[in-house]
């Protein structure tokens, strides 16, 4: 009686056991918005044009959520990945699961033109490629420039209910940035109060860094947690400077990304000149209007709305990197037990 | 006849076993150990730490309130199409379905459009009564969770209570009256007591539903409102911390579990509902005779109407919107051939992307569904009950876990599945195969058994008898169980999102790019697709429906 659905159930496991095949693949596992966004095309285009290979980018989200893809797959050894982008933030976690190969300046020729205040120790592998900073953006129909806040502080003022979106420390590396540069003005021991004082003036605390900047272009909220590139932004693609970034009090929050090889590549040599390429003075130079970030690279020359719209927080600060890595899994904890479960 | 029975009870659970057990029980495994040993210290640390006990409880508590909501919803609903008689009243029925495979990421988009802080509830409001600011704050918060939920699930109370309702038999109801009953009393007394597995049955999946819900919670609650599920994805995903995100998988799937049990309990109760020889007598919702009754039911409609069609027409509008102006270009883009660098991919290889694996995945779920719905309605195996309720196990497994799992179980050897369609559609097809179950069983129990008899007195084979009688009486079914799993893989997106790579991009996870990448009118446009592949899905299983099958079950 059941002959004919056993065959039905041979086709359906025949039609699983058909898999692709290719030729030799490089794969980069990134961040969403360098492919939605950055220059991922056009490094696919110019690498395989040069290498005969083919690039592939691949993503499960933001830099946090792909970091835990990579890691997750290590851990049943079935990853494929060549090479990662991520937050500098991450580099203690990269660290702790001995994540890259190291790399020298000798294997990147283009690491020259990289200034030494943005180098890592070799030993690490983290290869950076541009930075920014994290600030408030703000509707301009909404909030008038002498209305905004002075201070991280006054954010806890009533006039503000229901108007700051932030994002999630533990699923953002925005996020992660934004609770570090709490904590790096308030202190271990205060800021938490003030998360807790700024209860009612956030309106949500999102995921990533897309999500909240959806709800300010789409007049869901006025402030959001963001970078300092964003007016620069609005003028290069919307024809508008209405949502624009400040540096409360001028401050910001410094951050880098960057690159490594991962170790278990069978082709470390073909991932060296792929990140030689994403160096190189072409591809950095557009990473100011895809990335919307600066470039790593000294030669490489900023578009002219940054020279206009461009903010640099004059008192940018930066936690040292091995206290973020010794206390990291406190503070997100904390801050959980805070904010989440309260 | 058991011996065979019992073959096909293996042979499923050997299916399963490999795509779906083994997998689920590694990650399970991880939940249970302690530096490679058993133990139960994760479970303890999730049931005594406080964050853990708050997220558990919320997803309870938001699940309650969701289901309150939707009977609260559906009720009056089913009630007036049971009662009344209206133009466009099968077509209301068929749409009930609708929502149900809208893909949630499509639904917070509505949802945002039309309830959010500037959106069109809010700004119509502040323009009728002059106010300075939005007057309502639905969203990111408790009240928006379930609001969004009661969208998805006051249909399924409409449709599940809608056809418990016109199965009873009217004479019994009038026996009462005859005997000097009078209406509250004969509500109260006969209704009530005969719809109540119908009302259990749809509460308990609604709880189900709404207990297990990722993206609408992940897109509307924000990190302040974490249910059990987000925080398996925020501890597994970003936290990668397995041994507690299993542990939380552990005591999600022991608490849906049992309530997957009771829902079948109750469900087994709804089948056996004797049909009636008449229907119940239905009068014109649209006549000369205005009643108090028909001002709160036209209250009703009316409220029903903007909270449903709200969300769905502002998706309409704001995909044929291009600043300020009325255009097609978001559609234009949508078809365009060329590699769209916002998806990575090219739209249209999206929509195929999504075609190929629901196809995969129907074929997978439709024969494991059908066995197992003949599997429930023939075999007398001591404990069938439960054996079924094993074999229907992924109802009650949270797509979150599913995806984990085949990433995590079957990524690796012996299949190397990772990163290909195939796992999506595998993920896809457990997910779906539940769904098959429950529009064929209803459809075997319809079937006349006698038929059957019929045809084996008279020499047929079994295979012949299932091939000429069982399978034309019961194909409708089928194809309506084919085009019900098929809608639901395209909208699926959960378990997508942990297999999701560039270039397997399907049309949920487009939505979910675009508006990533600003594409709001691209965004808006790749839902509306998404919101006319279901209806259309849907009009088919409606016609389908009543020629002979009852899809009532859905």
């Amino acid at each position: 009686m059941f002959n004919k659905l056993v065959v039905l159930f041979v086709v359906a496991l025949v039609a699983l056991a058909v898999i692709g095949t290719g030729k030799e693949q490089l794969v980069v596992y990134t961040y969403q918005s360098f492919v939605s966004w950055g220059p991922a095309s056009v490094l696919e285009e110019v690498f395989e044009a040069q290498y005969d290979c083919d690039l592939q980018f691949v993503t499960a989200g933001g830099a946090k959520a792909t970091l835990s893809r990579l890691l997750a797959e290590r851990d049943v050894s079935a990853t494929n990945a060549d090479l990662f982008m991520a937050e500098v933030n991450e580099i203690p976690r990269i660290v702790k699961y001995d994540l890259f190969l190291p790399v020298t300046k000798d294997d990147i020729p283009n690491l020259a033109f990289v200034p030494e205040e943005l180098l890592f120790d070799p030993n690490v592998g983290f290869v950076p490629y541009e930075y920014g900073y994290i600030s408030l953006t703000y509707d301009s129909r909404v909030l008038s420039e002498d209305e905004l806040p002075q201070s991280l502080d006054q954010l806890a003022d009533p006039r503000y209910e229901r108007m700051l979106v932030c994002q999630d420390p533990r699923t953002s590396s925005t996020g992660f940035s934004f609770l570090l540069w709490t904590i790096a003005q308030f202190g271990e021991e205060k800021y938490l109060d003030f998360w807790r004082s700024i209860d009612r003036t956030l309106l949500t605390i999102t995921r990533g860094w897309t999500e909240a900047w959806t709800m300010l272009s789409h007049g869901e909220a006025p402030l959001i947690v963001s970078f300092s590139t964003d007016t620069a932004y609005g003028a290069m693609y919307e024809d508008s400077i209405d949502y624009r970034a400040f540096a409360p009090g001028g401050q910001g929050y410094r951050t880098v990304f960057g690159i490594g090889i991962v170790k278990e590549t069978n082709q470390p040599e073909l991932a060296k000149a792929f990140i030689d390429l994403l160096l190189s003075k072409e591809i950095q130079e557009q990473l100011p209007r895809t990335e919307i970030m600066i470039p790593a690279n000294l030669q490489a020359e900023l578009p002219p709305e940054y020279d206009e719209y461009l903010i640099i927080p004059e008192d940018p600060l930066m936690l040292p990197l091995d206290l973020v890595g010794d206390r990291m899994d406190t503070w997100l904890h904390d801050w959980e037990r805070a904010i989440v479960g309260k | 006849m058991k011996k065979g029975w019992f073959l096909v009870f293996i042979g499923l659970l050997a299916f399963l076993g490999l795509v779906f057990y083994q997998p689920l029980f590694s990650v399970l495994r991880r939940g249970l150990t302690e530096g490679g040993r058993w133990s139960l210290s994760p479970l303890a640390t999730i049931l005594t730490d406080s964050y853990f006990v708050h997220i558990i409880v919320f997803s309870l508590k938001q699940a309650a309130l969701s289901t309150l909501l939707s009977l609260g919803i559906g009720l009056p609903g089913a009630y007036i199409l049971t009662r009344y008689s209206f133009p466009g009243k099968s077509a209301i029925r068929s749409l009930t379905v609708v929502p149900f495979v809208l893909p949630a990421v499509v639904v917070a988009l509505g949802f945002i459009l039309f309830f959010g802080e500037s959106g069109w509830l809010n700004q119509w409001l502040m323009s009728v009564f002059h106010l300075p600011s939005p007057p309502l704050h639905i969203l990111y918060s408790l009240t928006g969770i379930v609001l969004a939920h009661a969208f998805y699930n006051a249909p399924i109370v409409m449709r599940l209570v809608n056809a418990s309702w016109e199965g009873i038999d009217p004479e019994i109801d009038e026996a009462a009256a005859s005997l000097g009953a009078r209406g509250l009393r004969r509500f109260v007394g006969i209704t009530i007591p005969l719809l109540a597995p119908a009302l259990l049955s749809s509460a308990a999946l609604v709880f189900i539903f709404s207990f297990l819900s990722f993206p609408i919670v992940l897109a509307l609650g924000g990190a302040r409102y974490t249910t059990i599920e987000v925080g398996i994805y925020t501890l597994i995903r970003t936290l990668l911390d397995y041994k507690l995100g299993s542990a939380l998988i552990l005591v999600e799937t022991a608490l849906s579990l049992s309530l997957t049990y009771v829902y079948l309990k109750t469900e087994g109760g709804f089948a056996t509902l004797t049909q009636g020889s008449r229907r119940v007598a239905t009068y014109p919702l649209f006549s000369r005779k205005a009643s108090m009754c028909k001002l709160v039911i036209a209250a009703y409609i009316i409220i029903a109407a903007v909270f449903f069609l709200g969300p769905i027409s502002s998706i309409l509008v704001d995909s044929l919107r291009v600043r300020g102006q009325w255009s097609v270009e978001s559609y234009r883009q949508i078809f365009t051939l060329g590699y769209n660098p916002f998806l990575g991919v090219s739209p249209l290889r999206t929509v195929l992307n999504s075609l190929f694996i629901g196809g995969i995945s129907t074929a997978i779920s439709l024969p494991v569904g059908m066995l197992i719905a003949m599997f429930a309605v023939r075999s007398r195996l001591p404990g069938r009950r439960l054996l079924e309720a094993i074999l229907m196990a992924p109802l009650a497994v949270s797509s979150v876990a599913i995806g984990f799992a085949v990433l995590y179980g079957l990524g690796g050897a012996p299949l190397h599945l990772s990163g290909t369609l195939i796992a999506i559609a595998l993920a896809h097809a457990i997910l779906t195969y539940p769904f098959v179950v429950r529009v064929i069983r209803p459809v075997l129990e319809g079937l006349d058994q006698s038929l059957v008899e019929a045809a084996r007195s008279l020499g047929a084979s079994p295979t012949r008898a299932f091939f000429e009688v069982i399978l034309p009486l019961i194909g409708p079914g089928i194809l309506v169980a084919a085009v019900f799993g098929f809608a639901l893989s395209i909208g699926e997106m959960s378990a997508t999102i942990m297999l999701m790579r560039p270039g397997l991009g399907t049309m949920p996870m487009a939505v979910y790019s675009l508006l990533s990448a600003r594409q709001f009118g691209a965004a808006s446009a790749m839902g509306m697709i998404l919101v006319l592949v279901a209806g259309i899905a849907f009009l088919v299983i409606d016609r389908l429906g009543r020629r002979g099958v009852g899809c009532r079950t859905l």
